[in-house]
């Protein structure tokens, strides 16, 4: 009874309440696009990212994201590139809130794989579409590049989506070259502390692998990983390759700090003893192009010093 | 003759050596010390073992992971279970109480809650005070759930259901806190699942002086403890006021509880095990316990965590041990339960008396439906946008139905269904705490729903009712079974619902600490989000309950007659057999159908049918649509208050119900 009210009085309304919408978006189209402008092609302007890699991107391509989950989070966790003012907090990562998204009026909503189940429910919103990076088929690196590619087009900015992944592969060359100038065939530990005495170790189907690989450096962590690319474990069995350096992400829990002053097996592992232990910003582990850029340089700047400005 | 007792109650027979738990501690350790030494033996050459015990080298890291990590894991398992038995044996006997421990008094959830929250709020506190938050979370939790089970005389069924109540109002809290903060909190989840992994040798130094300390202090009290077993007269005949040795007895226990928590996080059941198996084996005297439960603990959690050693060698996932105690004590538990006997006589047809029968039960029933109306309306209409709360007209509300109509019907017919299947359990088993959640009937719903994800990946909908369905009519028909020979005596209806419950919290926990990508989505129905429920859910649903409701009557008559007993049941006629199944199967798949829109947390099940009792409706076919209308109340408005809470992200309405409902239900043990 009431859901068919629902819809009758629902249809009468949305169109009149749409119309100054749609002619604010051509204006907008029209005055922030001038050279596109001939392509008819409709193009996603009001984007909802439901995942902070695909949020990254979207900013990185210079169309920031309308609404992003767990926005305050995102502050500590991602940090580069920064949400722009005004991106709305639309709640939980795997429950957006749809009245929210709703009075957003997006134009399409962005999603992974964890998604798939509230996809139906976020369809009546917007359209929606799925680019999942992280999963049992790995390559994060290569999907991130596809999936730039895709929402370039999608949005109208193939040239900055081509830079994008142009830049990065830069990176990726200039830090290799740096390594294999350097000399030392390195292999590393990657991490993210848990509590004082676990961490995530990041691994095979991971981003930090992809890059590891791009770099000429050797993953320490050759062990079983989730879908996620990351494996949990007891820091004593980051004592299997005692020629790695740990490269610890930050932040840190807070008894992480006691672990590093007190505990004795911590103390005589292998890095910490010869000192081969780097603290890295936190970066978007579970992240994009942008991610994977923005580990490239710090792991470049901790490992080998500064790089000369270009 | 208020201690506990376990059968068979025939003293051990001379010139049977097996009946002694040396035997059975002894071949716990012989297992252990083999899987000890064989993974010893895969780290290091047996020539180094003992230079790395004595005088590591330490540019050898393989001596150095034996030295700091492997045998400190060793000897911390064998600490915090021998910590465990005696902190449970004390418990058991102070309180007279055979189902009392760490985790069935809430002392282990106070702390875990506690520490969560500090975590979170204060985290520089941790640091160097870990301990003392542990100790402030489990003795505040203890000194409630005495308060709460005060007034019965410490009545160890009393004591029990406050300790579930307030373990459950802490791990929802916990659960809230973790679904808001994911990010921040998974360390705590790893702690909650409690692995006993290490680096250093700081907490067997932090335990091994406290245990000591509790030993000896233990041994000191055998005789005035021997003499409590006796019961207050008797002791004060003796010329031993108790209250003294009491207090300082439980301090103890609920000291050393809390230690090993924030030690190494929760370890389930090793503290309820020990000390019913070592009585079991006849160790029935108090300083015989006081010895092998300690030794039994000790020795079960060591063999636990070496299987738990050599299992993450091969799949190289971290499964916190305590999730595994809990894994294999919830069964063990179980096949103990017949074999335990309990000497207090069961409070049985201790319901709630209405406060003043309504002259008008349909009167009465009819200003609820009205109430649940209103409501409902005023659920559709207030919400709470990022300006604030607004409340909407019925022009606006237009746009906004198709999000709040399908989750606030969903939350309303699963609320009344579970209140329903409440009314029939406490009517069908004569006990005021007898319902869906207490009885493990929605955990065995959630148990069929999880198998169903874990060996079914993508399946439908339309099998998830039947698999719920399944687990809750299992768990229900095991449950029974286990206590029909006891004539439904409410501790062991409640125990096997314990078992059940820690089971399935053992099992999300491994599957959260392992980082599966499905115990997120687990944990989010776990906690009871709405969230998903689509306009075809909310349908089916609502004509699931309507469907059930309408069976009532049919009921009626059984459910004032099933209370009264088998006998008076039979000479009135009523096919006991019959009627019983038609209960169980009502209940089953209530319960199951409610269970997949709300998950198994809140207390609508328990505390509705109380509170039609209390307005007034005593027969059966009032009380329970009047419970029916409460408990559906109850939902949609958790599920609006947790919408309100927050302009952003939905609180649960599962775990709103259960905010709510368990103070309501304190409130009811306190007052029973």
């Amino acid at each position: 009874m009431l859901p068919m009210s629902a819809c009758s009085r629902r249809g009468d309304r949305v169109v009149p309440r749409l119309l100054p919408a749609f002619a604010g978006l051509l204006l907008l189209a029209a005055a922030a696009l001038p050279a596109a402008g001939q392509d008819a092609a409709p193009r996603a302007r009001r984007i909802v990212a439901l995942d902070w890699g695909l949020a990254e991107t979207l900013i990185a391509l210079g169309i920031p994201p309308i609404g992003v989950p767990e926005t305050r989070s995102y502050a500590d966790w991602v940090v580069a590139p920064p949400l722009p003012a005004g991106v709305a907090e639309v709640g939980l990562r795997l429950e957006p809130n749809p009245e929210i998204l709703q009075q957003l009026a997006p134009d399409l909503i962005l999603t992974i794989a964890e998604h798939e189940a509230i996809r139906p429910l976020l369809a009546r919103i917007a359209p929606t579409l799925a680019l999942p990076i992280y999963g049992p088929e790995g390559r994060p690196y290569d999907r991130a590049v596809a999936a730039t590619g895709r929402l370039a087009r999608l949005t109208g900015r193939e040239a900055q989506g081509e830079a994008l992944i142009a830049t990065a592969e830069t990176v990726m060359a200039r830090a290799r070259a740096r390594f294999a100038g350097s000399g030392d065939g390195r292999s590393v530990y990657v991490v993210s502390f848990l509590d004082g005495r676990h961490v995530r170790v990041y691994g095979k189907g991971g981003l930090f692998q992809d890059v590891l690989d791009r770099l000429g450096l050797r993953n320490a962590w050759q062990g079983e990983t989730n879908g996620w690319g990351f494996a949990t474990i007891g820091i004593e069995r980051l004592a299997d390759d005692p020629d790695a350096s740990l490269i610890v992400l930050e932040p840190l829990p807070h008894d992480a700090q006691r672990t590093f002053r007190g505990s004795r097996l911590w103390r005589n592992l292998p890095f910490v003893r010869a000192g081969r232990v780097h603290r890295l910003p936190p970066v978007l582990m579970f992240g994009t192009l942008p991610a994977a850029v923005r580990f490239a340089e710090l792991l470049t700047a901790t490992l080998l010093g500064e790089a000369p400005h270009e | 003759m208020n201690e506990a007792r376990a059968v068979p109650a025939r003293p051990a027979i001379g010139g049977w050596p097996l009946r002694h738990p040396a035997w059975c501690v002894g071949a716990l350790c012989l297992a252990a010390a083999a899987l000890s030494l064989d993974a010893l033996a895969a780290r290091l050459p047996p020539a180094l073992w003992i230079r790395a015990t004595l005088s590591p080298d330490l540019a050898d890291m393989r001596q150095v992971v034996v030295r700091e990590s492997f045998l400190p894991r060793l000897v911390v398992s064998l600490l915090c279970g021998a910590a465990l038995g005696l902190a449970g044996t004390i418990f058991q006997h102070v309180l007279r109480n055979p189902l009392a421990s760490s985790t069935t008094l809430g002392v282990s959830a106070g702390a875990k809650v506690a520490l969560a929250v500090v975590g979170l709020w204060l985290p520089a506190l941790l640091e160097e005070g870990g301990e003392w938050v542990a100790l402030a979370g489990s003795t505040a939790a203890f000194l409630l759930v005495l308060g709460i089970a005060s007034n019965r005389g410490l009545a160890p069924l009393s004591v029990v259901l406050a300790g579930m109540a307030v373990s459950f109002a802490a791990s929802t809290g916990a659960a809230a806190l973790m679904l808001f903060n994911e990010h921040y909190l998974t360390g705590l989840f790893l702690w909650g699942g409690g692995s006993l992994s290490q680096q250093d040798w700081s907490a067997v130094l932090f335990l091994a002086p406290r245990l000591a300390a509790a030993a000896l202090l233990a041994g000191l009290m055998i005789r005035p403890l021997s003499l409590m077993g006796l019961g207050d007269v008797q002791a004060r005949s003796l010329g031993l006021g108790l209250g003294w040795a009491r207090l300082v007895l439980l301090a103890t226990a609920v000291t050393v509880a809390a230690s090993v928590v924030s030690a190494v996080g929760v370890i389930g059941f090793v503290d309820l095990a020990a000390p019913t198996l070592v009585g079991l084996l006849g160790a029935r005297r108090l300083q015989d316990r006081l010895v092998w439960a300690p030794l039994a603990g000790a020795a079960l959690l060591w063999l636990t965590d070496q299987l738990v050693l050599r299992w993450s060698g091969i799949y190289g996932e971290m499964v916190p041990t305590g999730a595994v105690t809990a894994l294999l004590g919830a069964p063990l538990l179980l096949f103990l339960l017949p074999r335990l006997a309990v000497a207090a006589a069961p409070p049985r047809g201790a319901l709630t008396p209405p406060a003043r029968a309504a002259r008008r039960p349909w009167t009465l029933t009819g200003t609820f439906a009205a109430i649940a109306v209103l409501a409902l309306a005023a659920a559709l209409a207030v919400g709470r946008g990022p300006d604030g709360v607004t409340v909407s007209g019925p022009s606006d509300i237009a746009a906004l139905l198709p999000w709040r109509a399908p989750r606030l019907a969903a939350a309303f017919a699963a609320g009344a269904m579970l209140a329903a299947a409440g009314v029939l359990m406490q009517r069908l088993t004569a006990n005021a705490m007898a319902s869906p959640e207490v009885l493990g009937i929605s955990t065995g719903a959630a148990l069929g729903l999880l198998a169903l994800l874990l060996l079914v990946p993508g399946a439908g909908r339309a099998i998830t009712v039947p698999a719920g369905a399944a687990g809750a009519f299992l768990a229900l028909a095991a449950i029974l079974s286990l206590a029909r020979s006891s004539a439904f005596s409410p501790e062991r209806v409640l125990i096997a619902g314990i078992a059940l419950g820690a089971f399935f919290d053992a099992l999300v926990v491994a599957l959260m600490a392992a980082g599966d990508p499905r115990a997120q989505m687990l944990l989010n129905w776990l906690v009871g989000s709405t969230y998903r429920v689509s306009a075809t859910d909310a349908f089916a649903t609502a004509g699931i309950a309507a469907g059930l409701l309408a069976t009532l009557p049919l009921l009626a008559r059984w459910l004032d007659i099933l209370p009264l007993g088998a006998g008076t049941a039979r000479a009135l006629g009523v096919s006991l057999g019959a009627s019983r199944l038609a209960v169980l199967l009502f209940a089953a798949v209530a319960t199951a159908t409610a269970t997949l829109v709300i998950g198994p947390l809140s207390f609508v099940g328990l505390v509705s049918p109380h509170l039609a009792r209390l307005a007034g409706l005593a027969r059966g076919l009032p009380q329970a649509v009047g419970a029916a209308l409460i408990g559906g109340t109850v939902m949609a408005e958790a599920d609006w208050l947790g919408r309100m809470l927050s302009s952003t992200s939905a609180m649960p309405a599962g775990l709103m119900a259960a905010l709510v409902g368990t103070p309501c239900l304190l409130w009811l043990l306190r007052r029973r």
